[in-house]
């Protein structure tokens, strides 16, 4: 847990001061569209900044809010950068330890300062998980709102734990969407993208589905009838509700999410995560064994050709080449984009591609393991007993050997989640692996640090899951008394 | 016995025996023949045909890398030919070896000066990493308590984001060979300290160490001259891993545009650049990419060998 928390120390530390801070805007469509050097661009720049945590920020109509009314003589005349009260704002403000500037063309003045790393870092974990009450909602223009919890049917049919005064309507419901059961009550908040995706939260980024809107014939509870891709368990408060809204709801519950025809980004790089972990265990265990088996002869010899091979070249160059066969020989499509995620003929070349490597190393490691297992002497008390050769491998040898590759497996679970950068880029499947080097390059840091806190967390879980599956394969070793011993 | 007692033969009994004085210089010899563990590694190392001809291929492929680059002056901001049509796409001949790319360039330069930015790097860094990593972890391994605190170290740099890290330093060094070779070791090591530190802990208990310690060998000089000699083959063939692997993470950052920048010529970008002209010049992806298997390949191969030889189990 403490590790977790200097990672993100250091990511913080590294994105959010080592990185010029101008260059968030790089990416950014409304900045370019406002002009040189105007007050608009100023007051952008630094609401931005505001916004993402980096400095608080003041201007002189925010301090003289709070002596006179607004659009007042008072206020007028005390915004005016030779006023009495902007004598006294420059004058609280730099004894406050903030920068005091003017703004170039009205010359009014504004304030701010810095906000240190190790603050932001602590806020950012406080708002870390957001659990949903039903005093969530705090709207001033509906203080009627009804603050309570009741069981009720969603409109697919579901049942559903719903509130009122909660963020989300349906809390706990059911339906016929993969994992069947869905929760809205405990949500991991990691702020809001920024400059790509611009006002969509990180984690819907990451968890939505892309692609295009799926439509079908919906009624809605008002008997509005339309052609919606609308998810009912999605829906959530709205403070201020259109024309449209009105139509299709009776309550403020009017903000939803589409369902669209293709895998989330996390969706789909486990889909293929999973199968070329499958592919990779199914290929590489009999193969290793294989390769012991026939130790020194034309299988183990090939096999080894083969490992060099992966392990030799960089990885860019064996994809490209696979890649190459696969679209010449066997006349599939080279980018994934081609067919779509609906077409299974874009699966294939990524997922076999992604597996190359993990069939190397699992030949490699199993080979390596069944050897040593082969000359110890309990083989060779079987072999005198005169087992037959399939039981002594299937029996004795293989049950040992498997314990460390067991280890592994959590781990290899893990990578699926985290996705596969190289794969990723080269067949542009729009999997996870692709969003790390994107956030990056488009200078997206609450994304960076977001994808940063995943990936290390499941990488520490999964070094502790490992451990624990060891022991319930090999019964012999014991957690505490590993403390030891490598 | 009749013999024995016969006072005739006595004479000839004292002719038979040669009187041996005790010689000090002799005692000092030993009977069994010499035993020079580096001549045994080469020795062993030589007597595979195949494994020579690796090596004299791999010297030839460096030396011409080093060599080449000097000589053509390549870089891929010059673009002499870039308005000559006749010049663009010319298949491989005697006079384009591994003919022209898109603003014609000769390929042979591009690659070769890639090749030689790779090599460099690779072998910098794979020096740089050992240097560090070896010490650290053969005293990671020794001593428990640095263990518990290693441990989370190696929990928190092994998480930090590679390509995030590798950006950042591109910042703050500015893109190049140096930003980049510091980013290859300022995680790597930890790797490469992890590795020793399993290692001798798997023969730091054994019995000549115990006895070792118990006559009173202070722990820098048990790592020295008790386990990492013993380790030398391991170390060998984790080197012979960790160079063409790092040249794939040049290749693959380049790849990602966080490597070498666009003045300085490398594989990786030069594979990327081409990988668009696939289909209709096939040479041009294909030559990168040979040249670049071959020289990983033999770098390992050789590297595997000599681990091999560096074994002294080998040299009987």
């Amino acid at each position: 847990m403490i590790s977790i928390l200097i990672i993100m120390l250091i990511v913080f530390t590294m994105v959010y001061t080592m990185v010029p801070r101008e260059n968030i805007f790089f990416e950014d469509s409304t900045y370019r569209k406002l002009g040189g050097k105007s007050d608009d661009k100023t007051e952008y720049v630094y609401s931005t900044w505001q916004k993402l945590g980096y400095l608080d920020y003041v201007r002189i109509n925010d301090y003289c809010l709070t002596l006179y009314e607004a659009g007042s003589e008072d206020m007028v005349r005390a915004v005016s950068p030779d006023s009495q009260e902007s004598q006294d704002f420059v004058a609280l403000y730099t004894s406050k330890g903030y920068t005091v500037d003017k703004y170039l063309q009205s010359g009014r003045y504004y304030a701010y300062k810095d906000i240190p790393v190790i603050n932001r870092m602590l806020s950012w974990l406080g708002s870390l998980i957001k659990i949903d009450t039903p005093w969530s909602v705090q709207d001033p223009d509906n203080p009627d709102l009804e603050r309570k919890l009741y069981f009720g049917r969603t409109p697919t049919g579901g049942v559903a734990l719903m509130g009122s005064g909660t963020t989300h309507k349906y809390l706990l419901y059911t339906d016929s969407h993969f994992p069947f059961i869905h929760q809205n009550i405990i949500k991991l908040n990691f702020g809001t993208s920024y400059p790509t995706y611009q006002g969509l939260d990180v984690i819907s980024v990451l968890f939505q589905t892309q692609g295009t809107e799926v439509k079908r014939h919906v009624v809605f509870e008002t008997g509005y009838e339309a052609d919606s891709g609308i998810n009912f368990g999605s829906l959530r408060y709205k403070p201020v509700l259109d024309r449209m809204d009105k139509k299709k709801f009776t309550d403020h519950y009017a903000a939803y999410d589409v369902r669209k025809n293709q895998p989330s980004m996390i969706g789909t790089s486990f889909i293929m995560g999973i199968f070329a972990l499958m592919m990779a265990y199914l290929i590489g265990l009999p193969m290793g064994v294989l390769m012991a088996r026939r130790k020194d002869k034309l299988a183990d010899k090939l096999g080894m050709i083969y490992i060099i091979f992966i392990i030799a070249v960089p990885s860019l160059a064996y994809i490209y080449v696979f890649r190459y066969i696969g679209t010449t020989v066997f006349n599939l499509p080279s980018v994934f984009t081609t067919y779509g995620p609906e077409d299974i003929r874009s699966w294939i070349l990524p997922i076999i591609s992604l597996a190359l490597p993990s069939i190397a190393s699992l030949m490699l490691w199993t080979r390596r393991y069944v050897v040593d297992q082969m000359n110890s002497d309990y083989v060779k008390f079987a072999k005198s007993k005169g087992l037959n050769q399939r039981e002594i491998f299937g029996r004795h040898i293989f049950k040992n050997a498997i314990i460390p590759i067991a280890q592994g497996i959590p781990a290899s679970l893990a990578g699926c989640i985290t996705g596969a950068i190289i794969t990723e880029s080269i067949y542009s499947v729009g999997g996870m692996g692709k969003m790390l080097p994107n956030a990056i390059n488009q200078y997206n840091n609450v994304m960076i640090v977001a994808l940063a806190f995943i990936f290390s967390s499941v990488s520490v879980l999964s070094v502790l899951a490992g451990d624990i599956v060891l022991t319930k394969v090999d019964p012999r070793i014991s957690l505490s008394e590993k403390a030891g011993r490598s | 016995m009749d013999m024995l007692n016969n006072p005739v033969q006595e004479e000839n009994l004292d002719n038979l025996f040669e009187r041996a004085d005790f010689d000090e210089l002799e005692s000092e010899r030993i009977a069994a023949p010499r035993y020079s563990y580096w001549k045994s590694v080469w020795k062993t190392f030589f007597k595979n045909k195949f494994t020579v001809g690796v090596a004299v291929l791999l010297l030839l492929i460096i030396g011409f890398a080093l060599i080449q680059p000097l000589h053509s002056g390549y870089s891929p901001v010059l673009t002499p030919n870039i308005n000559n049509a006749s010049m663009k796409f010319l298949k491989p001949s005697a006079e384009h070896i591994f003919g022209t790319d898109h603003v014609g360039n000769e390929v042979f330069d591009a690659v070769w000066a890639g090749a030689r930015n790779s090599i460099i790097i690779s072998f910098v860094c794979t020096a740089l990493n050992m240097l560090i990593g070896i010490p650290i972890g053969a005293l990671w391994g020794f001593s428990k308590k640095m263990d518990k605190w290693m441990i989370e170290v190696y929990n928190i740099i092994s998480n930090v984001p590679f390509l995030l890290l590798a950006m950042i330093l591109s910042y703050v060094l500015g893109a190049g060979m140096r930003s980049l070779i510091i980013t290859m070791t300022c995680t790597e090591w930890i790797f490469v300290a992890y590795f020793i530190r399993t290692q001798v802990m798997i023969i730091r208990d054994r019995e000549y160490n115990m006895a070792s310690k118990c006559l009173g060998t202070k722990t820098w000089t048990m790592i020295l001259k008790n386990i990492l000699p013993y380790l030398i083959s391991v170390i060998m063939t984790y080197v012979s891993r960790q160079i063409p692997s790092l040249i794939s993470y040049e290749v693959f950052l380049s790849y990602m545009g966080l490597g070498l920048g666009t003045t300085n010529a490398s594989l990786g970008r030069t594979i990327s650049l081409y990988t668009s002209y696939m289909n209709g010049y096939p040479h041009l992806f294909w030559i990168p990419v040979g040249v670049l298997a071959l020289i990983s390949i033999s770098l390992y191969i050789v590297g595997q060998k000599l681990a091999d030889a560096a074994d002294p189990r080998t040299h009987i």
